[in-house]
């Protein structure tokens, strides 16, 4: 925090931002949203540190718990479906936290966000673009889990439960979208990786992504119904038929509520960052 | 123009060309009923597809674990989705369960099936039936129908068939000709024959009586183990019948998949059942035969239960009061208890099952005892549950059914009540589904039509033996002995003086031994009839001792029911009626004035057989 900041901060914005956003056609609007979604996919494509991990860790962790544990889990479901729901949740939250936590965080360090802030992009552009990239990995992830069920994992279900747990999957990357935008603003740009995999990882086992919940010891179990990513594996599980602890409506309900919170706290960084070095 | 054309065309295709193939993989993704179908080739339809419908608002026993409070969708039979506040399609039919519990359809792993017994176990909720010997070519019938249209108002058949026995040992004597496995038997060929004939399993009977004071033929060690290996080698579990803890060590030495029964001669301590769970052996308790063959007040009670009674017909009340000849039972069931204790405390898979249809037990009904029995044993009621359902469909290889999970069949069976904490509740059946069809809520069954017309009874006397054995009623006096089973036992009817004496000897060489005077009551022989008009039977008897009077019906199958009587040195009058007798007097083949079971010479007169007059009600 430089004096220079204490300085420029107010009682306007440093930055020659029009005090009235441009009018524009709802046509210029969308070819805007679509051309920021595209740059953000493309170099999301580019940057394989994000790429890679996103799309292969719950498909390589589904293989090696789902499959190769050809035997049955809790109350007897093949492990190959149970798992489904619950490393797809682990994926798309993967999706969500780190497609917007980690590049939210090294943009604002490279002061990537001034740039945009200079343009005459509307803020809306950036973040709808990387709802619109946490989404389509989480789809991502979700045919390649699915594929890999349904050809070696043996997997059979009715085309509405396939579709059904899909949207709850896809659907489920949202709140965790507003999670890692409240991360990114909170994190600076090279401990953001670390404070994400040290909230995602410990969360994902104990929300019984890994392992089913009953499977945990006791006081994890406790702790389970505390943290939102138990809520998405519940509303896959529900989406698959299998007996859940929570109802669905109790757990949109939930995944509703965290998500107001995670905006909250998104909205303080970025207010926070307005004119911060950062910005 | 034309290039706004283009770009819009080309927006159109960007945008439709991933929906459509996202739409594509959603559609490509296998379902059950693309693997049935891929199963079945191009083989029969797909049973009718009406079994829709939603029970909400249950308690739900999974086969494993307890729900409390969730709704069970069921597809074209199947089950499709398990869980709280489920979204319903519109249209689907609701059962509501609140304040009842959903169970899976129970399984009944040791029964021998004949007859009317699938019936008669699915009005008690028991969806599929374990068979451990009968006729195969009644169990290809079956199997037949189970393949025509799921054969909705019977439980399923798993059958083993014919049983593996040495020539004259235990599974011989109830008059079905058995293979049997001799000196010079190919094991494998043996097995190979049941597999042609559809047996799902192979049973194997190691019991030489020695547990019920008999002394019967038995397979040797080395023969077990070959049959098992052969069954292997086939693809099929083996499983074993034992009479003592001795039999059940030849079994795990022989590397058999479970034991169909508990052994009554001592308990199965801690070692045993360390030894049976590393040998990853399964154990079906039949706490009920057990119960009744230690001191028959199982069956009785059951009967009067008001929760059950109303769903029994004839035949399984007549089982139910009927009781096993007096046989020297070492242990008994304290024994039977701890060893079931044992097994379960080391994780030994423990199986439900009742032997169903020996004398005390009934198709269907005594599964609900044998839940009671297994937690007066310890086992906690879910444990139980289990015992009835997912443990059963696993060790015998029933994907497809004992849980309440998608992709399974819909066997279900909705009571009133939690049985998960009172394990009794099982009997207040509300509804019964197999495959999603509902059971119709009728009283039992009348029994199949009969082969031969029930006549009416005649007059009262049958036979005063002034005229030699001349009978007024039926077909006639003839002897009858065990030899017919193998046994030695002799008889000789002779009619003097105006009376008949009875003599001869009883001999051992059959579990069961007899030997007397058979009256067959039908005309052609053993046809039934229909005497429940009258009270029971009377008859003057002179010889000091206990007799026995056996009563053979339709229902009963060849076990008969049996009710002794004293006679001293002088005439006496004896009277004893159908219920005495335990059994219903509505489709009779014979009755029988034998001597033993105790072996020995022995001399029975009787005089003025007669019915008993009309009952007074």
């Amino acid at each position: 925090m430089s004096a220079t900041a204490t300085t420029t901060r107010s009682p306007a914005s440093p930055l020659p931002i029009a005090a009235e956003p441009p009018r524009r056609t709802p046509r210029q609007l969308a070819t805007i949203y679509a051309l920021e979604a595209r740059y953000e996919m493309l170099k999301v494509l580019r940057l394989p540190m994000f790429a890679v991990p996103t799309l292969a860790f719950p498909l390589v962790f589904y293989c090696l718990f789902g499959l190769a544990f050809r035997g049955g889990g809790p109350g007897g479901t093949p492990m190959a479906v149970y798992l489904l729901a619950t490393y797809g949740a682990f994926g798309v939250i993967g999706a969500a936290l780190f497609g917007f936590g980690v590049n939210v965080a090294m943009e604002r360090g490279q002061g990537w966000m001034l740039l945009k802030r200079a343009t005459p992009m509307p803020p809306g552009a950036y973040f709808a673009a990387k709802t619109a990239v946490a989404l389509l990995f989480s789809m991502l992830i979700v045919i390649g889990l699915f594929t890999l069920g349904a050809t070696l994992g043996g997997v059979r279900l009715p085309t509405d439960t396939w579709i059904g747990l899909a949207l709850s999957l896809v659907a489920g990357a949202v709140p965790f979208c507003a999670f890692g935008l409240a991360l990114g603003y909170l994190a600076g740009p090279n401990s953001a990786p670390a404070v994400i995999n040290l909230l995602y990882l410990p969360m994902a086992f104990a929300s019984g992504l890994w392992l089913p919940v009953e499977a945990l010891p006791g006081w994890m179990q406790q702790i389970a119904p505390w943290l939102p990513a138990y809520y998405l594996a519940q509303l896959g599980l529900g989406a698959l038929g299998l007996p859940v602890r929570v109802s669905a409506g109790a757990a949109v309900a939930a995944l509703a509520a965290f998500t107001v919170i995670s905006l909250a706290i998104a909205r303080l960084g970025y207010r926070r960052d307005h004119g911060r070095t950062y910005g | 123009m034309r290039t706004s054309t283009g770009q819009r065309l080309r927006t159109l295709l960007l945008v439709l060309a991933p929906v459509a193939a996202l739409a594509a993989f959603f559609l490509l993704l296998p379902t059950p009923e693309a693997a049935q179908a891929a199963a079945e080739g191009a083989g029969a339809p797909p049973p009718a597809a009406e079994g829709t419908f939603a029970v909400t608002g249950a308690r739900v026993f999974d086969g494993e674990q307890v729900l409390p409070g969730a709704d069970v969708l069921v597809r074209d039979g199947v089950i499709a989705a398990v869980g709280p506040d489920l979204p319903l399609p519109a249209g689907v039919p609701v059962v509501d369960g609140r304040g009842k519990t959903l169970l899976p359809g129970l399984i009944d792993a040791h029964v021998h099936a004949w007859g009317t017994a699938l019936a008669d176990a699915l009005r008690f909720g028991v969806t599929t039936e374990i068979d451990m010997f009968t006729d195969p070519a009644w169990a290809a019938e079956v199997r037949s129908r189970q393949a025509e249209d799921g054969n909705p108002g019977e439980a399923d058949l798993v059958s083993a068939g014919f049983l593996a026995t040495a020539p004259g040992g235990h599974g011989t004597q109830y008059g079905l000709p058995v293979p049997t496995v001799g000196g010079d038997t190919d094991a494998d060929a043996w097995v190979a024959a049941r597999q042609e004939e559809g047996s799902d399993f192979v049973k194997i009977v190691i019991e030489d009586g020695h547990g019920l004071g008999l002394d019967l033929p038995a397979l040797t060690p080395e023969r077990v183990k070959a049959l098992a290996d052969a069954a292997h080698r086939r693809g099929l579990l083996a499983v074993a019948h034992v009479g003592t803890l001795a039999d059940a060590e030849t079994a795990l030495a022989a590397g058999v998949d479970g034991l169909v029964h508990l052994f009554l001669d001592t308990p199965g301590d801690a070692a045993f059942a360390r030894r049976a769970r590393e040998a990853a052996i399964f154990v079906v308790a039949t706490l009920s035969v057990l119960e009744s063959l230690a001191d028959g007040a199982g069956g009785p009670a059951l009967a009067a239960d008001p929760h059950v009674a109303p769903r029994l017909n004839g035949g399984q009340r007549a089982g139910l009061a009927a009781s096993f000849p007096p046989l020297e039972v070492k242990g008994g069931m304290a024994a039977a208890r701890q060893t079931v204790a044992n097994l379960a405390a080391a994780g030994v898979p423990v199986l439900a099952g009742t032997d169903a249809p020996n004398p005390g037990t009934a198709h269907g009904a005594s599964l609900h005892r044998e839940l009671e029995l297994l937690v007066d044993a310890g086992l906690t009621p879910v444990q139980a549950l289990t015992a009835a359902t997912a443990a059963p469909a696993r060790a015998f290889g029933l994907d497809d059914r004992g849980r309440i999970a998608p992709g399974r069949r819909a066997d279900l069976l909705l009571v009133t009540g939690d049985p998960t904490s009172d394990v009794t509740a099982t009997r207040r059946i509300e509804a019964v589904w197999k495959a999603g069809q509902r059971l119709a809520a009728a009283p039992p069954a009348a029994p199949a039509a009969p082969a031969a017309p029930v006549a009416k009874p005649g007059p009262g006397s049958i036979s005063d033996f002034t005229e030699g054995l001349a009978v007024r009623f039926g077909t006639g006096w003839m002897p009858s002995t065990d030899a017919r089973m193998g046994g030695a036992s002799t008889v000789e009817l002779s009619p003097v003086d105006g009376h008949l004496a009875i003599a001869g000897e009883i001999r051992p060489g059959f579990p069961y031994p007899w030997a007397g005077a058979l009256l067959m009551l039908g005309d052609p022989p053993m046809a039934p009839v229909d005497l429940s008009a009258k009270r029971g039977v009377r008859f003057r008897a002179r010889g000091a001792g206990t007799w026995r009077l056996m009563a053979f019906a339709e229902p009963l199958g060849p076990m008969p029911a049996i009710r002794t009587f004293e006679a001293g040195a002088a005439w006496s009058d004896v009277a004893i009626a159908w219920e005495e007798l335990g059994v219903e007097p509505d489709r009779l083949q014979g009755l029988l004035f034998s001597g033993g079971p105790a072996p020995g010479a022995f001399r029975l007169e009787i005089d003025d057989v007669a019915l008993d007059a009309a009952r007074t009600d």
